[in-house]
Order: C-alpha cells, then structure tokens, then sequence
C-alpha cells in the first residue's frame, strides 16, 4: 500500500523485504539537542577545570586540555557508539543518530561526520550545515553526507486505542482496505477529539454506516460502530 | 482475518521476540545463553506479519508494533562489530600504511603543498628578517626567539613552568586540531586541505628562517627533528585524506557525487585514525623528549633519525605483501 502524502519520511528496505521507515529530524530540534549538549560540555569542563587547576598544576593543565580536546572532537563520537545511539542532548529530544539504512552508526561513520563538523562550521556559525540542512529533504548537514548518517526521531508506537463500548455495526458495503485503516484510525483517536468535531467527521463517513451525511451523534456511534466490527468485534 | 484474531494468533510470537530482544541489551552473560535460531526465525516470521498487516491495512497500532518489533530485530540481527583488540591490531599492521600506500598521488601532492613553501619562505626570511612580520607580529616574534634562546631552561616555551604535562595537553589540543581541520576543510574541493598545508608550511618556514638568521639554529633544530618526523608526517597524511574526500568530490568517476563522498571519506578515515595516533606519539615527544636540555646533540640527531627511518619504513613497507587490505566499509 504505497500512497503520495506529504511526509519526510524515508524508507529504507531490508533483506527480508520489508521497508524500515525513518523520519529524518530538523533543523530546529537538532538546534536544541545541539544547544543542550553545548551546555553539558561546557559544564563539565568548569568543574573540571575549578577541580584539577588548582589542585594539580601543570598535571592538572595538561589533564584539563586533553579532557576540552577529548569534548571537542570525541564527545559526540563516544556517545553515539552507545546502544542509544545518541548524545544526551539528543536523547533528550528523542532523537538518534543512524547509518542510512537505519543500522546502528559504526564507529567509522560517526568519526567521519563528527570531524567534517569543521566543515558544516564553515564559513561562520555552521553556516554550510544550515545551508545543506535546508535545502535537503532528508536534512543532512555536509558530515551526514560523508558518512552515509542520518538523524532521525526515535519510533514511538500508536498507542493502543482502548475498545470503546459501542455496539458494532456491520459495514453497508465492502471497504477497500485504505478505507478501513481510516475508519480504525479514526476510532483509535476519536477520545482526543471534542464531540463537535467527532460528529462533523462521523459526517464524511456516513455512507459506510448506511446513514445520511449529517454531524449527529447517532451517526458518529453508527460509523464509531463500523470501525469496531472492522477491528474484529462482533455483537 | 480481522485484526483482532490477528493479534491473538501472534501476540506470544511478538512477546517473545521483544523479551529476546530486551535480554540482548542487557548483560553479557544474558546474551551468551541467547537461542540465536529461534531469535532469526522470529525475526522473520514478524516480518511476514509485517508485511500481511500493511497489505491487508491493519490499524496503525499494530503496524506500528511490528514496525518497532522488525526495526530493533533488524538492528540487532545486521549490526557490525568494528571494535575490539583484533580490529586495532588489524588497523596498525595493515590498514593504515597500506591505505597511506593506495593514495600515494594525494600524499606526494599534499606534501609538496606543505614542503615547497616552508623552503621559499625560509629562505626569503633568513635572507630578508624583517618579512618574518608579514607571519607574525613583532611580539611573537620576540617570543619565538626568546623561547629557543640559548639561556632558556627548556626549550620552545615561554615559561619553563608550564611544565612537561601541561604542554603535552596543548600539544594534544592544538596539533590533532590543526591536522583535522586540514582533513575536514578538504570537503572543499580540497581547497581547505591545500590552503591548511600551505599555511602551515609559510608559518613553519619563515621561524625557521627567523631564527636560523639569528643564529639560533642549533638549540631549534635540535628540538623539533624528532616530533617533527610524526608531526609532519601527520599533518602531511590528513591534508592527503582531505584531498583524497575533495577530488572524489570533484571527480566521482562512474558514481553519483554522494557515493563517490561516501567511499572516500570510509577509505581516508583510515589514515585519520593512524594519523591521530601519530600525533599522540609526536605530542608525548615533544613535551618530554625534545624540550630537555641536559641531552647531549649527538644523542638527539640519532634518536631523531631512528625516528624518521622508522615512520618511512613502517609507511612504506608495514603490510606489503598482505594479500587483502580491507578497508572499513560499513
């Protein structure tokens, strides 16, 4: 079932013949998890400068410049090796960092798009990653590019709707599959919606209860009605 | 079939697949005893569910389910292992001197970039001390002259208490910095890396004429010959890599340009990771090695040439004959 709809997402297609979706993140949220992880860093680095500089001297210099040259380039690199797949900042934001076919990074990959960071800094204030972020659909800056990575929102499932106690209603006519992921759907998120607007949607699918188009709560349990029959329920 | 009686048919299959999954992310004695059969068999068997679901157009939550369900299988089932004391080992008896090997055309290139400059203006310098202000400004100047100043305690610094640890931490901080901006610039059509080498050449070259004009030739030299043979090497071998990424850039030959980014960046991060451990060396060399004092000359030049023998030969001989470099492809 493949349908054109306006959507970022990616699909990658494994060896068992399924396809793995992956929806690349945006500039925005990567802004914040990026912000966040700023912060962390330098965080550490003021305790750590506060501690060791006065207490060990020119051992505790050498400790604290090793330590800002290990969060400058291997910072991100150490935590995206992790089964997260991400840095804090991203975690936070449920995002992760995956290969291209949704494969956990590899070492190699996560070395390359954080060195070519440099170049996604270019000219001033990352101004070649904004540039290639913005333009792509995928929204890879330059270093994702090179490593064959994206990042990407970690799944979340459709919660499970609960069964709604409505008496279920045979469809008036056949339904084509699409149509009836629709009507489930729209049983699965008819609790988050107000009566009003559960009416004037009930209205589109009428027919399928063999009611007339009309926003009324009789209708709406009708329709409510055909989607649990659909789901398998039965009188 | 109805999606109710759908997920009463598998949802054991499901939960015991999750439960699969869930023991393989936690300790290693949990993942020893793992039944591996039964893991790939219920892999698969939920990507039939999967694909029986999305055809007959089950309700989002369980396509979503089986999606999560296939995704972290598939994660698990596919990943690839490229750590561990094999893979080191592998990587600095093979890979990286022949992968320096394989792009020898960058690395002549990129040395002639840092070797021809640092010559001419040397010499220009040492003939002409004044242009050394066209480098730098006239207070550092005087430092760099000060810090390789026959009365200074160690030499190539300003204070002698910095001590050795604390410049071993800045060596660290601002030459693998140097040396992978040269890399990572190179995503530039390679103008980065050119322009890095180049300018790190002019710089290079024209203290090294300053100060030999001032007759301080003895105490500088005698202090960077022995870093400099895995600095310089260094250097010279990520301004190649960043060649290396600009050219398939350029010129992608009978890929498209993103594939052609792709593989070269995975091939020249192999002499990424063997340049970042050369520079380790050269670091630990240069804070504690080449700063002494009390060493006699004659035991410096020699150790210096043991030095550059060495890294020529482990470049250029290290791994010959080994029938299959592989190179890390993910």
């Amino acid at each position: 079932m493949t349908r054109k709809v306006l959507d970022a997402a990616i699909t990658s297609e494994t060896p068992e013949g399924i396809m793995i979706e992956l929806r690349p993140a945006g500039i925005t949220v990567r802004c914040y998890a990026y912000m966040l992880d700023l912060f962390i860093r330098f965080m550490i680095g003021g305790v750590a400068s506060a501690v060791l500089l006065p207490t060990m001297k020119g051992v505790g210099t050498g400790i604290v410049l090793v330590l800002f040259f290990g969060m400058e380039w291997f910072y991100p690199v150490a935590f995206e090796l992790t089964r997260w797949g991400a840095t804090p900042g991203k975690r936070t934001f449920g995002l992760k960092t995956v290969m291209d076919n949704g494969l956990p990074i590899t070492p190699a990959a996560s070395l390359i798009r954080n060195l070519l960071r440099t170049a996604d800094f270019m000219p001033a204030m990352f101004g070649f990653g904004i540039v290639s972020m913005l333009i792509r659909r995928d929204f890879k800056r330059l270093g994702d590019i090179a490593a064959a990575t994206l990042v990407v929102y970690e799944q979340k499932i459709a919660t499970k709707p609960r069964p709604l106690d409505i008496e279920p209603v045979a469809p008036a006519f056949l339904l084509k599959p699409e149509d009836q992921a629709a009507l489930m759907a729209f049983a699965a998120r008819v609790v988050k919606l107000t009566a009003e607007r559960q009416d004037e949607l009930a209205a589109i699918a009428a027919p399928v209860a063999g009611c007339i188009s009309s926003p009324d709560p009789i209708v709406t349990r009708k329709v409510l009605g055909v989607a649990q029959w659909l789901l398998g329920r039965r009188g | 079939m109805t999606p109710l009686q759908f997920e009463q048919l598998h949802e054991a299959e499901w939960l015991e697949l999750e439960e699969l999954l869930n023991r393989l992310r936690g300790s290693r004695s949990k993942r020893a005893s793992l039944p591996g059969n039964r893991l790939s068999q219920l892999y698969r068997r939920a990507c039939e569910q999967l694909a029986m679901a999305h055809e007959r157009a089950y309700p989002a939550y369980q396509i979503d389910r089986l999606q999560q369900l296939t995704a972290n299988a598939h994660q698990v089932i596919y990943q690839q292992h490229e750590l561990g004391v094999q893979r080191l080992i592998q990587l600095f008896t093979v890979d990286f001197p022949c992968a320096v090997r394989a792009h020898s055309t960058y690395v002549w290139v990129a040395t002639l970039v840092l070797v021809l400059p640092t010559l001419i203006m040397g010499l220009l310098v040492y003939f002409k001390p004044e242009l050394i202000l066209s480098v730098v400004s006239a207070d550092q100047a005087a430092n760099f002259s000060h810090m390789y100043s026959d009365s200074a305690e160690t030499i190539g610094r300003v204070r002698a208490a910095d001590g050795d640890w604390a410049m071993f931490g800045f060596y660290i901080k601002n030459n693998i910095g140097i040396s992978f901006q040269c890399f990572a610039s190179g995503l530039f059509a390679g103008v980065g890396s050119l322009f890095f080498l180049a300018f790190n050449g002019v710089f290079g070259g024209a203290i090294a004429g300053y100060l030999t004009h001032l007759g301080l030739s003895r105490t500088f030299y005698s202090f960077i010959v022995t870093h400099s043979a895995f600095e310089l090497t260094a250097i010279i071998l990520s301004g190649a890599a960043g060649l290396h990424i600009g050219h398939a850039l350029l010129s992608p030959k009978n890929q498209s340009r993103t594939q052609a980014l792709v593989q070269a960046s995975r091939e020249s991060i192999v002499i990424v990771y063997g340049v970042i451990a050369m520079l380790i060396i050269a670091a630990a060399i240069e804070a504690f090695w080449s700063s002494a004092r009390w060493m006699p000359l004659s035991m410096k030049y020699s150790v210096a040439g043991v030095c550059w023998a060495a890294v020529i030969a482990y470049l250029t001989l290290q791994g010959r004959g080994h029938s299959h470099a592989r190179s890390y492809e993910s």
